[in-house]
């Protein structure tokens, strides 16, 4: 009798492991296609790229061990400062209008206003265009020769100017097109985290006697904080990795060699590192500045999460 | 207060409404160009309105450039794209979201920190796995990633299958399904604005890609069409206004999806800021 339990016991025991294997086995056949991606194109080509970092590699000869080589050239290539100035330089003048500019059109729109759908609508148009539409509608208005910037200038009497290649404009020029292009996503993304305050936050406000302006800056910018954080991080990421705006837009061409404006003035690292890679065959080289160009996002993100601690409130 | 409240609104549109005009005129501008003879298109001062209208430009560029090839590929590489995420990271979801198996917390961890990763490194050594495998101009490199799982539709879908009631799981399993058929048959269906959400994101995101058509493309009858435009005004030097008919041609499959879609668009872009 005792025997014969004990036997159910371990019976049901043995079914109820072999339930939880097949549940286990199940999980990870499901989840077996990320497991390839993350294994192959995640950890096998970080370490295959910083393999490459540290060796001379032109794809028809196997690598070939060089040591810090490459890092070595890198800190003494000119083109490399410049092009790390350009995208420093891109990224100060794009991440804060951009977000400040996406901040007060959520606002103006959560407001109630009538015809929320289209007013949408028309902000995500470009969102949804292509950077090769995109450098066709900068050229309407920033071409030296058709573009109305242009005409408005002579009507004034003032020189034409050479948006897009000139050392001076270019970089303001390409930032103000990147923010036209993008703006109506990140409005988006406050709308969704304006709806998240409460009216309450506001009535109470407007019983202290706050006006419109001391409403927004004392209880909509820190009430939307966490986003607005996300928003920075989301973008100063993407500033660092633009390529296709530049590669468009200063180029023209697939003509890997041609892009970068005048006197590089347009460079930034993706195009520097882009070059490399696919213009001169330089792989070695080329992942050595992929892993520069990690690092110092890598670091920027992380003084970003250090200092969030001072102006980002959560309830 | 009362009266404070309209001043805001009158505020709030003409700001809103300065700003939909600053999106809209350069659009509109760019439409008229692209309905401009050649020496109207170049003429300085510029004229805003084409006079008279070259519908013709747009017949001209479809038929002269390899256009319609553009097209088919742009459309395979979408389509396709869409297809595999649709699969694979319903798939991969559902298994995070409702299956318990080893390391999956940590899987799930995995998932997440590659969202954030950048993937500047993976560039150079993803091209040489492609080009080993005889890859090189086709399509291929272009979607196949996406039949193994993207980070974001991963997460995006893994959400929605969270939201679903427990009972639902516990019925068909008393039926005897498996978890995959729980998976293809019971929740798949119920999550059908989510799949919409990714489809309208990976379709866009691929029609507008420039960066992998432009390594793995070598060939002009392989382009994609960003790239097929881009490779005609390095080309073809004259004939502007032609190209800018191209450029607009490209928006339109884009534009009707969007018009379609415009809620899931919303919804994934909200959801983009959430994480």
């Amino acid at each position: 009798m005792l025997e014969l339990q004990t036997k159910q016991q371990a019976k049901s025991a043995v079914k109820k492991r072999k339930g939880l294997d097949s549940e286990g086995r199940w999980g990870l056949l499901l989840v077996s296609p990320y497991l390839i991606h993350f294994l192959v194109f995640v950890v096998g080509t970080s370490v295959a790229s910083l393999y490459f970092s540290f060796s001379d590699y032109d794809i028809l000869n196997p690598p070939k061990w060089t040591g810090l080589d490459n890092y070595a050239k890198l800190f003494e290539d000119p083109l490399f400062y410049r092009a790390l100035w350009n995208t420093v330089y891109f990224t100060i003048l794009y991440v804060p209008a951009k977000t400040f500019l996406a901040l007060l059109l959520a606002v103006a729109l959560n407001q109630k206003l009538k015809g929320l759908k289209f007013f949408r609508m028309v902000h995500f148009l470009p969102v949804i265009s292509s950077w090769t539409v995109i450098a066709y509608v900068a050229d309407a208005v920033f071409n030296q020769r058709i573009g109305f910037a242009n005409a408005f200038l002579s009507k004034l009497g003032l020189a034409p100017q050479n948006w897009l290649i000139d050392e001076f404009w270019v970089i303001p020029v390409l930032v103000l097109i990147a923010i036209w292009k993008s703006v109506g996503y990140m409005m988006i993304i406050f709308l969704a985290g304006l709806q998240g305050i409460s009216s309450d936050m506001y009535e109470a406000a407007s019983i202290d006697g706050a006006n419109a302006w001391q409403k927004f800056w004392r209880v909509t910018v820190p009430m939307i904080s966490g986003t607005t954080f996300l928003v920075v991080i989301l973008n100063t990421i993407y500033s660092f990795q633009n390529f296709e705006q530049i590669f468009v837009m200063t180029g023209g061409s697939t003509e890997a060699g041609s892009t970068g404006g005048a006197n590089n003035a347009s460079l930034v690292l993706m195009l520097f590192m882009f070059r490399q890679a696919f213009s001169f065959f330089k792989m070695g080289y080329a992942s050595a500045i992929a892993w520069v160009l990690f690092l110092i996002l890598l670091a920027i993100t992380l003084i970003q999460f250090k200092l969030q601690k001072k102006w980002v409130h959560y309830d | 207060m009362q009266k404070r409240f309209p001043l805001n609104k009158i505020v709030g549109y003409l700001f809103v409404i300065a700003s939909a005009l600053i999106m809209l005129v350069p659009f509109l501008t760019t439409v008229f160009n692209s309905l401009k003879t050649y020496k109207q298109y170049m003429q300085f001062p510029p004229e805003w309105l084409p006079n008279p209208a070259q519908w013709s430009n747009y017949t001209t560029v479809w038929e002269q450039a390899n256009f319609s090839s553009y097209t088919i590929n742009s459309l395979i590489v979408a389509i396709l794209s869409v297809i595999g995420a649709l699969l694979s990271s319903s798939m991969i979801a559902f298994a995070f979201a409702r299956l318990r198996f080893p390391f999956r917390d940590t899987l799930f961890m995995i998932v997440l920190g590659t969202m954030m990763i950048p993937g500047i490194v993976t560039i150079v050594p993803q091209f040489i796995i492609f080009k080993n495998l005889g890859l090189l101009d086709t399509l291929a490199p272009l979607w196949i990633l996406e039949w193994l799982g993207q980070p974001f539709a991963i997460f995006l879908m893994r959400q929605a299958f969270l939201n679903i009631p427990k009972d639902y799981e516990e019925a068909a399993k008393l039926d005897g399904c498996n978890p995959f058929q729980i998976y293809w048959r019971v929740f798949l269906p119920m999550c059908k604005p989510s799949l919409a959400t990714l489809a309208v994101f990976t379709f866009m995101g691929k029609w507008n890609e420039i960066l992998a058509p432009v390594i793995y493309l070598i060939s002009d009858e392989n382009f994609t069409l960003p790239i097929g435009i881009l490779s005609l005004s390095g080309q073809y030097k004259t004939e502007d206004q032609l190209l800018v008919a191209g450029a607009l041609i490209s928006l339109i499959p884009i534009l009707i999806v969007f018009l379609f879609a415009e809620k899931y668009f919303v919804e994934g872009s909200k959801t983009s800021g959430l994480k």
